[in-house]
């Protein structure tokens, strides 16, 4: 696929918090390599997805799954509509990883309207972006909450 | 509070095979709960391992506003105090866990206590000279609950000094405690990976009555077992990875027939669990360096018969739940009426692999978390039940299923799984500590 002009880092953050403010999970899922995962942590600092619990830790399995689950009809929390509107901002470039993927350190805002209520998530993004031939790819994204040890009430989309 | 007016009226709120929809509704009601259920029965607090050193200290509430906590003393042994300065009233700690430093300090007016909740200073003491106040007088001490004991690592108090101790009032129901326990090749578990805290706003009953309600899965989480199976069906069949994750969702879509199979067994004081012979967890993979320390620990044939324990989920009413086949557990922390806090801990087993614990975590995210794909579909029924219920066009919620079935052992009830039992000896247990009924 030819973009021209080339995306920037921060038009294809904006695309995919798009994606997410429309919960379009087909075309977001698309925004990761097919290893790529997604990480929100359960506490500050946590050393690693693995040893400790997360509210999310998704790799492509999982999110194939969710997006399925996402537009069931007979999934009951589903049946509300949600809304969200993403506002991404202080977005500064952090050094590559081992293998060469661009680090990209974001804050962000989330206002999410569901079930007669509307909620706000703060805290920051890390992405750890490709660059491909026909633009970025997601290998990882991390979502710090402000507040990760926090009682949350049900989270049913991404982030 | 009408008091008068509510305590005529609990007698009817419960029969045999139907409760009062006010028992889920009424603020006086809910106080009440605390007062006579949370307030006297034991209540789970901690797991020791949380606090392995001397000075270490755990907080919650034990009910839905009496702060508590839970500390290792200097002689090693655990206490739990409350959590306020016995001089103004002020909470001493505040951090969900900590570690203090030389004796506890309340930040007000400075007076310390030490590991055990004893006075150790005030400042400025002369001013209490000649005034009647006594330094040694025991009130003068952060208080101890009324009562408070352990089983296998596992704290648990009590606000009330008349309830029977712990392992009477645990009766059968401590078998779970065991097999949990000996599902570690050393014996012995330990609390790992930090908690999830989730939010319900619903009545706390919904969630232990839904706990071993097997007429649900089928239904409230068809989309995520349907989303699983049509996802997985495109992949390759030995794609280890994904195995794992069907392992743990798939058996949420099991049969009728199979969770009637697996039974459910009540006990006194409102305890019961699902499963012992098979349950959804009974198909689990072993994991061969796991299997491998296990036998060397206790051989085959005791292996097995660990591994045979096969319940579902096990409720200690009304404040704590566990898996012992996962290795998790779930406790209750009452709010309000319409609200409580669910706390979802994982256990290492000591002696096994790092990718037991793995698997424990990994359930916990995909079941228990507020952003997984099984939680917020029990929490959404919960809530339609808190709604619907505000309807006055009946004032029934009904548990009939399989009554009359039940076999009546001598120190528990057993019956078939999809049966209502779960849900009527909770409710025993309910007008045992509403209205004084006898246990036993």
């Amino acid at each position: 696929m030819n973009q021209s002009p080339v995306e920037t880092v921060e038009e294809f953050l904006y695309r995919e918090a798009t994606y997410l403010d429309q919960a379009d999970l087909e075309s977001w899922i698309q925004l990761f390599t097919e290893d790529g995962t997604y990480w929100m942590p359960a506490m500050h600092e946590q050393p690693d997805p693995m040893n400790h619990i997360s509210h999310i830790y998704d790799d492509r399995v999982l999110m194939e799954i969710r997006k399925r689950n996402f537009i069931h009809p007979r999934a009951p929390s589903l049946q509300s509509p949600v809304q969200s509107s993403h506002l991404i901002a202080n977005i500064r470039e952090e050094g590559t990883t081992t293998i060469g993927e661009r680090i990209i350190h974001s804050n962000f805002h989330i206002v999410m309207w569901y079930r007669e209520e509307q909620r706000v998530f703060a805290g920051t993004y890390q992405h750890h972006l490709q660059s491909t031939a026909s633009g970025f790819l997601i290998k990882h994204k991390k979502v710090q909450l402000i507040n990760p040890e926090a009682a949350q009430k049900s989270i049913i989309i991404y982030l | 509070m009408n008091t008068p007016a509510i305590e005529a009226s609990l007698d009817q709120l419960v029969e045999a095979t139907r409760v009062n929809r006010q028992v889920y509704l009424d603020p006086d009601i809910f106080d009440l709960e605390m007062e006579r259920i949370w307030g006297k029965a034991w209540i789970f607090i901690g797991h020791e391992s949380q606090i392995p050193l001397s000075g270490d200290y755990f907080t919650t509430n034990i009910d839905h506003k009496t702060p508590v906590l839970m500390v290792r003393g200097k002689d090693h042994k655990i206490h739990v105090l409350h959590n306020r300065c016995a001089h103004k009233g002020a909470k001493i700690v505040t951090a969900r866990s900590g570690k203090i430093a030389g004796a506890f300090r309340c930040p007000y007016h400075g007076w310390t206590f030490k590991h055990n909740g004893n006075l150790l200073k005030i400042p400025n003491e002369s001013g209490y000279e000649n005034t009647g106040f006594d330094l040694n007088d025991s009130c003068n001490n952060l208080q101890p609950l009324a009562q408070f004991d352990s089983y296998r690592g596992f704290v648990f108090a009590s606000l009330s000094d008349q309830t029977p101790d712990l392992k009477t009032w645990l009766g059968g129901a401590i078998d779970c405690f065991d097999n949990l326990c000996d599902r570690a090749p050393e014996g012995e578990v330990e609390v790992a990976g930090g908690v999830l805290r989730y939010e319900h706003d619903c009545n706390w009953k919904f969630i232990i009555e839904n706990l071993n309600d097997t007429m649900h899965p089928m239904i409230v989480h068809q989309s995520v077992v349907q989303s699983a199976e049509a996802y997985i069906s495109t992949l390759d069949a030995d794609a280890a990875k994904q195995k794992q994750e069907a392992e743990i969702l798939l058996p949420f879509g099991a049969s009728y027939e199979n969770f009637e199979d697996s039974g459910i067994t009540g006990f006194p004081y409102g305890h019961h669990y699902d499963g012992g012979k098979t349950s959804i967890h009974a198909n689990y993979s072993v994991m061969p360096e796991y299997h491998k320390a296990m036998i060397d620990r206790y051989g085959e044939q005791r292996t097995q018969g660990i591994y045979a324990f096969n319940t579902h989920n096990t409720l200690l009413y009304p404040s704590l739940t566990i898996k012992c086949a996962i290795q998790n557990i779930r406790v209750i922390r009452p709010v309000a009426v319409n609200k409580f806090i669910v706390e979802t801990w994982s256990f290492r087993l000591k002696g096994a692999p790092d990718e037991m614990l793995q698997r424990t975590l990994l359930y916990s995210r995909l079941i228990n978390s507020s952003a997984s794909m099984v939680g917020p579909d029990d929490l959404e029924v919960y809530r339609r039940l808190q709604e619907g219920l505000a309807s006055n066009s009946s004032q029934w919620v009904e548990m009939h299923r399989q009554f009359g079935r039940d076999q009546q052992l001598e120190d528990r009830v057993t019956g078939g799984g999809t049966s209502d039992l779960d849900v009527r000896t909770q409710y025993k247990a309910w007008r045992h500590y509403m209205l004084g009924e006898a246990m036993l």
